[in-house]
């Protein structure tokens, strides 16, 4: 599984690094430190990087399912 | 990349997204929507059924600083999810309100077409300097929230956690002995107040009630009376930022606002935009966060299992926090004006129009939180707007979510059995903003 982290809609509510500190990492604004990037999900992460994005305000993360 | 290929992403994303079942986010064939090509004819039909029940018909006529509407606001944000995607003011030069949740991030996230550089509030009072980075758009926005967010993140604030605390203790200490309170003079319009002028803006706490004052009188006076209460409070924050331009740097936020931001190569912004930007994360972080803090206490104390569900396992404490602040929004709703024809939900908007982005509403729409009118502060995922959605994302969320972390957590150690005083209740004020007046409390 793999995850797209909007360049644009990310807005800093940091909710993906709360619910998945795993797959999710904040940069020093507090944003989502990949926007722009795509990121394989580490094997036994593919629930949390769902949750992650779910709680997205802003759905500004993608999930490609492998 | 542009909206539009963003908008794209958007719908594969939902697509998947409600593939995911068993969690709070429900799917939208759930709640298709009754076929209705004409909105207006939908405003009309109901009209008279919200006059009749509310005393105001809060789909053709709405008034957000009416009290009818602060009195019953719950019940008239469910009806307007339901039936009145996008209701109708004719206040001064009138507004719209948009409620359900995929409209108001749309818009909330297409400043090019819903722009804040004319204001957060309809009917914006004349002679009201404005806030910045609240009422501008990028890339003066941006330019300014590149160097303020880092002052703002969640790592950044975490290390205000134990001055946090230790001033919830101390205000604890004035009044446990004597076995009452009133909470929202003695606690709630003081902490948040004393988390950022003690950690975020060194000035002392001694004038934080003149500041109070100001930013609610500024807020919920009548409209011309509003300017000049923000005035007194651009007054004594501008004083500040002069005071520590000429002192040595503290590598504070207070110091890179001073310094100011580019808007364009070589060209420094004015002094007064520094001073907004002061005044507006003031306002920010003084008026807001003490209705979460009351309105879950009250909640608390009139539900005494789910106080004690919270003292025995304090791990839930962070998704109770969310669930408080969903269901219990400070911020009722901000505004945009649009730069260009627009529809939203089927109604034709115009250049100039104004429109209220309904974020209380919002966070609770059925279409994306499961049983949105009850509170369950079990919730695996809480999803709501409380904070805003898009560039103008509430910059100081992440204070505010450990404040009331910290709040509840040492409050529940010290008085972990406490209920609303005999033959007193809360009492609020309503308008863009909800605050909560009085809140007496016996333990």
């Amino acid at each position: 599984m793999q995850v797209k982290i909007d360049a644009v809609l990310c807005s800093g509510h940091g909710r993906c690094a709360v619910l998945a500190p795993t797959v999710y990492k904040l940069d020093d604004n507090g944003y989502n430190a990949d926007r722009g990037k795509t990121l394989e999900v580490p094997a036994g992460q593919e629930a949390a990087a769902r949750k992650g994005a779910k709680l997205c305000p802003e759905r500004a993360i993608t999930l490609i399912e492998g | 990349m542009d909206y539009r290929a963003s908008t794209k992403q958007l719908i594969v994303f939902s697509i998947d997204l409600y593939r995911d079942r068993g969690s709070d986010m429900i799917e939208p064939e759930n709640h298709r929507e009754p076929e209705s090509p004409d909105p207006d004819e939908i405003r009309r039909k109901h009209g008279e059924e919200m006059r009749n029940r509310f005393g105001r018909d809060m789909f053709n006529d709405f008034d957000i600083d009416d009290p009818r509407f602060g009195d019953n606001l719950f019940p008239i944000l469910d009806e307007m999810l339901e039936k009145c995607p996008v209701a109708r003011s004719h206040v001064g030069s009138g507004y719209w309100v948009v409620s359900r949740n995929a409209d108001v991030r749309r818009i909330g996230q297409d400043w090019r077409t819903f722009s804040s550089a004319k204001g957060y509030q309809p009917n914006r009072p004349a002679g009201l300097p404005y806030l910045m980075p609240e009422e501008s758009d990028p890339p003066k926005h941006t330019a300014w929230r590149d160097v303020l967010n880092p002052h703002l993140s969640p790592r950044a604030v975490a290390k205000y956690d134990a001055q946090i605390r230790a001033d919830a203790n101390t205000l604890i200490d004035r009044f446990i002995d004597r076995g009452e309170c009133e909470f929202i003079s003695e606690f709630g319009a003081k902490l948040p107040g004393w988390a950022f002028f003690k950690n975020v803006l060194g000035v002392p706490v001694d004038d934080l009630d003149q500041l109070v004052q100001g930013v609610h009188n500024g807020t919920f006076a009548p409209r011309e009376e509003r300017p000049a209460h923000f005035g007194k409070v651009f007054e004594y924050l501008g004083n500040y930022l002069t005071f520590r331009r000429d002192q040595p740097p503290r590598g504070d936020l207070v110091d890179t606002i001073a310094a100011g931001v580019e808007y364009e190569p070589g060209v420094l912004c004015p002094w007064e935009d520094r001073v907004s930007i002061l005044v507006d994360l003031t306002f920010g972080g003084i008026a807001t966060t003490t209705y979460v803090m009351a309105a879950s206490l009250h909640y608390l104390a009139t539900h005494p299992g789910v106080r004690e569900a919270l003292v025995d396992d304090p791990g839930s404490m962070d998704r109770a926090v969310e669930e408080f602040v969903r269901v219990f929004p400070p911020v009722v709703a901000l505004g945009r004006t649009c730069t260009r024809e627009v529809e939203v939900a089927g109604t034709k908007m115009k250049q100039g129009d104004f429109v209220l982005l309904n974020y209380a509403a919002s966070s609770r729409d059925p279409r994306v939180v499961q049983e949105p009118t009850k509170i369950d502060i079990t919730r695996e995922s809480v999803l709501h707007s409380a904070f805003g959605v898009g560039v103008h994302r509430c910059i100081g969320s992440n204070l505010a979510r450990l404040e009331l972390k910290a709040t509840f957590e040492e409050w529940l150690k010290r008085i972990p059995d406490f209920a609303v005083k005999g033959g007193t209740g809360p009492t609020y004020e309503t308008g863009i903003l909800r605050v909560m007046k009085q809140l007496h409390l016996v333990f």
